[in-house]
């Protein structure tokens, strides 16, 4: 009687709990997935031009290769990067070590091309590395950015996987003959190499997504030939036949990421984990992983963010740049803002385990794997014919064309962060949910909680701060975006990305500095708030882990 | 299959002392205790005794800051020696079973013999899994096992590689209990078979009387006392060293004149003249006849029945409770007044 009793009352209440904002929140959610399914639609049913040929003949082929290079390049650098600092700051005690934990994230606060001006500029010919070096240049050169200022992702993913490994499957091994070093290659290694594996995808993506840093550099991939079939040729079809392309090698990675976990799983079986005792390092070996901890982030933000800095001051400013970052921080602010809501939202979804609710949160999620420019041409095809409905129904009523109130404006911009973003959101709101159990729900119900004192005086304190996390995540992620912002930003609206990019295309890198350094700037706060939250001890009551902070490959 | 020379100890463990880091302390304070092959022995005690530290020494994952841990001969742990892990030749059978959960069954019970040429390989591997009844799931991962199919992998882990010492650091504790019979009963069988020493961690003292050839009382980082199950249970050295085995009625008395006095009747006892003593009786040891019988007279307060026996708590005459054990089919009742007597076989003496 008793059982049955709980089980209506847990019903009602998730059911009630289950109402409109949810739906609100799906029908966001299938709306941050239209960009795609309208770039697939215009890639088939376009008009086709000879661009598309003449790419195929003479450059593709180039672009490709480029891309090939650029991905591996980042990816063996940012593999090896990750998972060598994640096994130190987990495994051993050395100085620093707490503060190196959330360092190590910090690079992601760095935008890619902002780090290829620094680096590019120190090293160049007439630059003071210039000579000592090899120039930060080409295919090689932009995969070693990208391996500088991404390998966060696979450090995060496998310090969460190495710290939730059990001491004994690796004392296990020691008993059945293993050296230490054979006991970490038979056992921890294979034990993380999917953590690793999800961080790799995350960063091939992301150079994938790159616009600024390989036209900078001069390594042009298949996101650059998308920008130019746009820009250069006009032909927004052949761009989305391009973008089809791009989009489908991010399948593949992520599709192949997915074969690579097959069955097996990582953690104990049993669930108990007996954490690792952390070797105590002497002075001497203390001092050198100290070193190897640091390198990282002196390479991949410290030393270009210094050589944007210096050049800044020592360069009278480009005008506008206060418009330009009002612009990004009220875009970064509105993105993170919505992106929290509609994330909260979908989690909720998910939670009433309704199928609708569940499918919509992830079909939103897929976001992550399309670049941006690819969900800003989508979010052009949408609203341009709109736009061209409304002129027609407009002209007919009035003799003129509707005003351009869709397609130049700002709308469209937040429409495909949160397209190209809301996963972000998703992963952490669903991670603060998950805390909030039904049988909570039903506790405080009991002592007399009505449905909206039950979201005040329960879930909200529970999920608020994942929530924030979740809202910058996208507002540093927003700040850092380039190529989306380039092809739907309103006439003469400028932010600070776009100000730098503009003006190290026109290799005024003195004038991109300024807007660079204050785009890093911007982010930083937010990306030591965002990194301390997600390598915070497990037992920390807010704690969100980083499979459930890192968008888009977690379950 | 080796040889159960059961003479010289395949293990000894003399005044052992493991230090752990931070706020745990001494683990291990001088513990000694010998294994002997073919024999499985039970390690029992309360938690925080320092039974698993001393099991990790044992293995080598643990360093000996005093003391010495030898076998056949050669010196494992000791001042300035250390052998790795991996050169010991011992089975682990960890609590959480520690299976690699990137491999198979297969692959974790084949982890262990890598200087085996394939075919050999592949036979112990069958051979390991036949032994536990589990080559039906040999290309299982172990999220697909149950618990109880976990441990026999692990166990069968564990003995593959044909170790000299076989150490299970409580390996039925995850397991309810007639899981838990079943499982004991097949592993001692295993375990004595392979003619390994086995040192086997438990918490269950009924399970450890049954079944261990020896048993080890371990308190504090030392042990207290070693040796047969019915040794220990009939002639505890210590108070503390009885409870660890069951029930017992413990009496402060003194020794006068080669007696000590309790309130069931004077024991004889070898202490000195005058010194201190606990006079330690087990619940069998206080027999139950009728009023009329010759012995000291009390009344029953209750009674309660758990399966083959019956406890019953008996109020003497001087207002002192007694819990006595008897035959679930005895006669008397809760009101009844009795008459009770002291077997001596039940009844020690030792100093306090």
């Amino acid at each position: 009687m008793a059982i049955g009793d709980t089980g209506i009352l847990r019903r009602r209440i998730t059911g009630r709990a289950g109402l409109h904002p949810v739906w609100l929140a799906a029908f966001a959610g299938l709306l941050c997935a239209a960009p795609l399914l309208a770039v697939a639609w215009l890639a088939v049913s376009g008009p086709w031009t000879d661009y598309l040929a003449h790419i195929a003949e003479t450059r593709l082929t180039e672009f490709l290769v480029n891309t090939a290079i650029v991905g591996l390049t980042a990816a063996l650098l940012a593999g090896v990067t990750g998972t060598g600092t994640a096994w130190l700051v987990t495994r051993y005690v050395f100085p620093g070590r707490n503060i190196f934990q959330w360092m190590l994230a910090l690079p992601l606060a760095m935008p890619a091309y902002a780090a290829a001006y620094g680096w590019y500029d120190l090293t160049q010919g007439a630059g003071p590395l210039g000579g000592l070096v090899p120039a930060v240049h080409g295919a090689f050169g932009a995969g070693a950015i990208f391996g500088l200022v991404f390998y966060p992702y696979v450090y995060l993913l496998a310090r969460e996987s190495f710290s939730a490994q059990s001491a004994d499957a690796y004392d296990a091994a020691r008993t059945l003959g293993c050296s230490p070093l054979q006991a970490f290659a038979r056992t921890a290694l294979p034990m993380v190499r999917p953590a690793v594996a999800a961080g790799l995808a995350l960063v091939v993506m992301e150079t994938l997504a790159d616009f600024g840093t390989v036209s900078h550099l001069g390594a042009p991939t298949l996101t650059v030939a998308l920008m130019r079939a746009w820009a250069g040729e006009g032909s927004i079809p052949d761009a989305a036949r391009l973008a089809m392309l791009l989009v489908s090698i991010s399948f593949v990675i992520f599709m192949a990421e997915r074969a690579l976990r097959r069955r097996a799983r990582q953690t104990s079986a049993s669930g108990h984990v007996r954490a690792f005792r952390r070797h105590t390092l002497s002075p001497v070996a203390g001092l050198a992983t100290m070193i190897a901890c640091l390198l990282p982030v002196l390479m991949g933000l410290v030393i270009p963010a210094a050589r944007l800095g210096w050049r800044a001051v020592s360069t009278p400013a480009a005008t506008g740049l206060a418009d330009a970052a009002v612009n990004s921080l009220a875009l970064a602010g509105v993105s993170g803002l919505l992106a929290a809501a509609i994330g909260l939202g979908l989690a909720y979804a998910i939670r009433t385990q309704r199928l609708a609710g569940r499918a919509s949160a992830r079909i939103a999620s897929m976001g992550y794997g399309v670049p941006g420019a690819v969900a800003a041409l989508g979010v052009l095809i949408i609203f341009g014919s709109l736009q061209g409905g409304l002129d027609a129904g407009w002209r007919s009523l009035t003799g003129s064309p509707f005003p351009m109130v869709l397609t130049g404006s700002a709308l469209a911009l937040v429409f495909a962060y949160q397209a190209r973003f809301i996963a972000a959101a998703i992963g952490p709101a669903e991670s603060a949910l998950s805390r909030v159990t039904p049988s909570l729900d039903a506790a405080a119900r009991s002592l007399g909680a009505r449905p909206l004192e039950l979201v005040r005086r329960v879930h909200w304190p529970l999920v608020s701060s994942g929530v924030a996390l979740a809202g910058l995540l996208v507002f540093v992620e927003v700040l850092k975006e380039l190529p989306a912002t380039m092809i739907l930003r309103p006439f003469n609206m400028n932010t600070l990305a776009v100000t730098a990019h503009n003006y190290a295309a026109d290799e005024r890198l003195g004038q991109a500095a300024l807007p660079a350094v204050l785009l890093v700037a911007a982010a930083l706060p937010a990306m030591i708030w965002i990194a301390r939250r997600i390598t915070a001890s497990e037992r920390t009551r807010d704690a969100v882990p980083p499979s459930d902070a890192i968008p888009g490959l977690a379950e | 299959m080796m040889a159960a020379d059961s003479d010289m100890p395949r293990v000894i463990i003399t005044g052992a002392e493991v230090r752990l880091g931070g706020d745990d302390g001494v683990a291990v304070n001088g513990a000694s205790l010998a294994l002997h092959a073919g024999q499985v022995t039970a390690l029992l005690g309360p938690s925080g005794a320092g039974k698993s530290t001393l099991l990790r020494a044992v293995a080598g994952l643990e360093r000996l800051h005093a003391g010495e841990i030898r076998s056949d001969g050669h010196v494992w742990s000791g001042p300035g020696i250390h052998l790795a892990p991996e050169r010991r030749r011992c089975g682990v059978v960890f609590q959480d079973f520690a299976l690699f959960p990137h491999l198979t069954a297969i692959q974790n019970v084949a982890f262990g013999l890598r200087h085996l040429s394939g075919a050999a390989r592949r036979q112990r591997v069958m051979e390991s899994l036949a032994a536990v009844e589990l080559t039906h799931r040999a290309r299982a991962y172990p999220h697909e096992l149950s618990g109880g199919e976990q441990q026999r992998v692990a166990l069968a882990r564990a003995l593959a590689p044909e170790p000299a010492v076989m150490l299970l650091d409580e390996p039925f504790s995850g397991l309810d209990r007639r899981l838990r019979t079943d499982l004991s009963a097949m592993t001692l069988d295993v375990l004595r078979r392979s003619g390994t020493a086995s040192l086997i961690i438990t918490h269950d003292a009924d399970d450890a009387l049954a079944s261990a050839d020896d048993i080890a009382l371990m308190e504090r980082g030392t042990i207290i006392q070693s040796g047969r199950p019915d040794t220990l249970y009939l002639a505890p050295s210590s108070e503390s060293a009885a409870r660890m085995l069951g029930d017992v009625e413990a009496f402060a008395s003194k020794v006068e004149n080669g007696a000590a006095q309790t309130p069931l009747g004077d024991v004889s006892a070898r202490q000195p003249q005058g010194s201190a003593v606990t006079v330690l009786v087990r619940p069998e040891g206080i027999v139950i006849g009728h009023s009329d019988a010759q012995g000291l007279p009390g009344s029953i307060v209750s009674r309660r029945p758990a399966g083959p026996v019956v406890a019953m708590v008996i109020e003497l005459r001087t207002g002192e409770r007694v819990t006595a054990r008897a035959p679930v089919s005895h006669a008397a009742r809760t009101g009844d007044t009795v008459s009770l007597s002291l077997d001596p076989a039940f009844v020690s003496v030792v100093e306090r």
